[in-house]
C-alpha cells in the first residue's frame, strides 16, 4: 500500500531538456512508462530514484519527500546491475545492506531473517535451485529476475523498474515480465516499469504514462488505451512496422493476450506457479 | 627494400616525392608512399640514436672483450674441482658432481631446518621465506588502504592525488635503499628486511589495486547505490567485489616477488640464504655458494609454482561457484591442492 506522486518534475542537463514539467500520482497499481527512446523515461526513474537530482519538482513517497536513494524504493536496471562475480544469493543479499553495519555486512553477518528473506526472494523468481551460482554463468533473464530478487529483499513500497526486458529474447521478456507483475503483487507494491514493447506493455500494466520528448503525454487506464494514443506517442510516420504495430495495439486490447505469442501466456503462468 | 619496378618513373615517385599522377588513386598512393618514408626515416633516426647510446655506455662501464677472453680460463677452472662450483664425485660409481658435499654444507651452516632436542630450528631458508610473507602480510593492509583511496572512483580527483604520490615516492627508491634507510630503525637483520619489503609492498601492490580499480564498470556500483546501502558499503560491495580475484591474483604475484627481493635484501645484510650467499663469496667457498643457490632455486621456484597455481585456479574457476571472503580463503589451500594436480575443486 503506497503512493508515489510526482509533481512538476522537471530535469535539465545542460542545454538538453529531459523531462519537462511532468507530474502524476500512482497507488497500489502496475504502472508503465512508455515513450519511444529518449523520451525521458530512465531521467524518470533515475530522479525518483535518487541516482539523479532533478532541477525541479517533487517527488514523495506516502507523503514523505525522496531525494537520495534509499531501501524504499527498489530499482531493476536493463543491464541488470548485479554483481557478476559473486553468487546469486550474495548479490539478492545486498539488498539488505541498509540495515545492517558496514562491518558486519562484510562478514555477512546479517541476521537469519535477511538470510531467509533473500533466499525467499530467490524463489519468488524461481531461482531457488540456482541462488548459489554466479551471475556471470546465467542467462539474460535469469539475471534479471536476481535484480527483481535484490529489490524484493529492500522491503521496498515502490518498484522501479528501467527497460527491464530490452535486451532480452520475446520467451525470456514474458517470463521476467511475469515475474515482476507477480513480484510486485506478492509484495504488495507500487510499481512504475519503462517500457518499450507496446505488445508487452499492454498486456502487463494496469496504468500507462506516456512520455514524449520530457513531457506527459497521455496518462490512462488499461481500457483508455488506444491505437491512435500510441500513435501520438511513436510519433505519426506511416511506415509498415508502425501499421503492424497498429493492429498489434488493437488485437491486444480487443482479446486482451500477447498477440506475437497467443499460446505464450498459459505457459507463462504455469512456469510461474510452477 | 625491393627495388623500384621497371615502369616507375624515378626514385623520387618510389618515395613518395615524384610527381602524382591525375587520378585521386594514384595521388593517394603517392602520399601513403610519402608517409611510408617518414615512417623509415624515424626508424633509422632511432636506431643511430639507440647505437649512439650503447656506444657511450660501453665506454663508461670500460667494456673490455680482451678481459673476457684473459679471464674465461678462470672461470672454467673456478666451475669444476674440489671447493668449486662442481665438486667432483661418484654416483653409483660413475664420475659425477658431488652433491654430498653440497649437502654437508647445507647440514653444516642449518641453510635448511635442523631438529634440537625436539625443537625445530628454521634454517636459512625459511628465514627467507618468513622475511618475504612477513613483509608481504605487513604491507598488505597499507597496500589495500593506499590503493583504494587513490582510485579516483573512491576519492574525488585533487585528494585522491595524495595517496598516489606517496605510493610513487614509496616506487621511486629502491627497496635496497629502503633496507639502508631503515637500518636504524631495526638494526642489519631479517627484520628491518621485513620492514623494507612492507614499505615495497605498499607502493607496488598498491599501485596495481589501483589500476585494478580504474577497469570496474559502474553498472554494479549504482546498482548497490540504488539499494540504499552507505558510501562505504558502495565501495566494498561495487567496486571491490568486482576485482576480488585480480586483488588474490596479485597478491600471489607480488608474495613470488617479494621472495626474490627478500634474496637480494640478504646479500647486503638482510639474513637468510642471501647473506649466506654473501659471506661464501667472500671466503671465495663456490662449492657452499652452490649449495646457497640451488636451495634459492628450489625456494623462488616453488613459490612461484605456487603463485602460478593460484592465478590458474582464479582464471579456471569460473563455473564454480564463489563463496564469501572468509570461505573462500579457508576452501583455498583444498582448492589449490586439486587443481595442482590437475583437476578442479568442488
Ligand atoms: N547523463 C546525461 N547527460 C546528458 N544528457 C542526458 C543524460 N542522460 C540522459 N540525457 C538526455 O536526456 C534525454 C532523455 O534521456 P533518457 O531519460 O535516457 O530517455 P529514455 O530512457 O526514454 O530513452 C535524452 O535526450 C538524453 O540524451
Ligand atoms: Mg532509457
Amino acid at each position: 500500500m503506497s503512493t508515489l506522486k510526482i509533481e512538476n518534475l522537471s530535469k535539465q542537463y545542460g542545454d538538453v531538456t529531459a523531462l519537462e514539467d511532468v507530474s502524476f500520482e500512482i497507488e497500489d497499481e502496475f504502472a508503465v512508462l512508455l515513450g519511444e527512446s529518449g523520451a525521458g523515461k530512465s531521467t524518470m526513474l533515475r530522479c525518483v530514484n535518487g541516482l539523479t537530482e532533478p532541477t525541479e519538482g517533487t517527488i514523495a513517497l506516502d507523503g514523505t519527500e525522496i531525494s537520495d536513494s534509499q531501501t524504499d524504493v527498489g530499482m531493476i536496471f536493463q543491464q541488470h546491475n548485479l554483481v557478476e562475480g559473486v553468487s546469486a544469493y550474495l548479490n539478492a543479499l545486498t539488498g539488505s545492506l541498509n540495515r545492517v553495519s558496514m562491518l558486519k555486512s562484510l562478514f555477512q553477518w546479517q541476521s537469519r531473517e535477511d538470510k531467509l528473506r533473500a533466499l525467499e526472494a530467490l524463489e519468488t523468481v524461481g531461482l531457488l535451485e540456482e541462488s548459489h551460482q554466479r551471475v556471470s554463468q546465467m542467462s539474460g533473464g535469469q539475471q534479471q529476475r536476481v535484480g527483481i530478487a535484490r529489490a524484493l529483499v529492500q522491503d521496498p513500497r515502490l518498484l522501479l523498474a528501467d527497460e527491464p526486458v530490452a535486451s532480452l529474447d520475446p520467451s525470456s521478456a514474458e517470463t521476467v515480465m511475469g515475474y515482476l507483475r507477480k513480484a510486485a503483487a506478492e509484495h504488495d507494491v507500487t510499481a512504475l516499469v519503462s517500457l518499450h514493447q507496446v505488445n508487452i506493455a499492454a498486456y502487463f500494466g494496469d496504468r500507462f504514462i506516456g512520455l514524449k520528448d520530457g513531457e506527459k503525454l497521455f496518462d490512462v487506464r488499461r481500457d483508455e488505451l488506444t491505437p491512435e494514443l500510441i500513435d501520438d506517442l511513436y510519433g505519426s510516420v506511416e511506415t509498415v512496422g508502425l501499421a503492424e504495430q497498429d493492429e498489434t495495439v488493437e488485437e491486444i486490447l480487443n482479446n486482451g493476450k500477447a498477440p506475437e505469442t497467443a499460446s505464450k501466456p498459459e505457459a507463462v503462468t504455469e512456469e510461474i506457479e510452477a | 627494400m625491393s627495388t623500384p619496378r621497371p615502369e616507375s618513373k624515378s626514385i623520387a615517385t618510389y618515395f613518395g616525392y615524384g610527381e602524382a599522377g591525375d587520378s585521386d588513386a594514384e595521388q593517394k598512393l603517392q602520399d601513403l608512399k610519402r608517409r611510408k618514408t617518414k615512417r623509415r626515416l624515424w626508424t633509422l633516426a632511432s636506431v643511430i640514436g639507440g647505437g649512439v647510446l650503447f656506444y657511450f655506455s660501453l665506454v663508461v662501464i670500460e667494456f673490455n672483450l680482451g678481459m673476457l677472453y684473459n679471464q674465461v680460463p678462470q672461470f672454467i677452472d673456478a666451475l669444476y674441482g674440489p671447493n668449486n662450483y662442481f665438486p667432483p664425485g661418484e654416483l653409483f660409481g660413475i664420475p659425477f658432481i658431488d652433491l654430498g658435499a653440497y649437502w654437508s654444507f647445507m647440514m653444516e651452516e642449518n641453510l635448511i631446518l635442523t631438529i634440537e632436542g625436539g625443537r625445530i630450528v628454521w634454517g636459512a631458508m625459511f628465514v627467507t621465506l618468513a622475511v618475504a610473507f612477513a613483509g608481504s602480510v605487513l604491507g598488505l593492509p597499507a597496500a589495500l588502504l593506499f590503493g583504494v583511496m587513490a582510485s579516483e572512483r573512491v576519492i574525488p580527483y585533487p585528494f585522491n592525488f595524495a595517496f598516489r604520490a606517496t605510493m610513487s615516492l614509496i616506487r621511486a627508491i629502491p627497496g635496497l635503499v629502503w633496507f639502508l634507510i631503515l637500518i636504524p630503525l631495526g638494526g642489519v637483520g631479517p627484520f628491518t628486511a621485513a620492514l623494507a619489503i612492507m614499505i615495497d609492498t605498499t607502493g607496488y601492490l598498491g599501485r596495481l589495486f589501483t589500476d585494478e580499480l580504474e577497469e570496474i564498470e559502474d553498472g554494479p556500483i549504482e546498482g548497490i547505490r540504488s539499494t540504499g546501502a552507505n558510501r562505504s558499503q558502495v565501495v566494498s560491495f561495487g567496486m571491490l567485489s568486482q576485482v576480488f580475484r585480480q586483488f588474490i591474483a596479485w597478491i600471489a604475484f607480488d608474495l613470488e616477488h617479494n621472495v626474490r627481493a627478500a634474496i637480494g635484501l640478504g646479500l647486503i645484510g638482510g639474513g637468510g640464504l642471501g647473506l649466506e650467499l654473501y659471506v661464501q663469496r667472500q671466503t671465495f667457498h663456490y662449492t657452499n655458494m652452490m649449495a646457497c643457490i640451488i636451495l634459492i632455486f628450489l625456494l623462488a621456484g616453488s613459490v612461484e609454482l605456487l603463485s602460478q597455481r593460484v592465478r590458474s585456479y582464479l582464471r579456471e574457476e569460473d563455473d564454480v561457484e564463489k563463496s564469501g571472503v572468509i570461505e573462500a580463503l579457508v576452501n583455498a589451500p583444498k582448492n589449490i591442492l586439486s587443481s595442482t594436480m590437475g583437476r578442479r575443486g568442488h
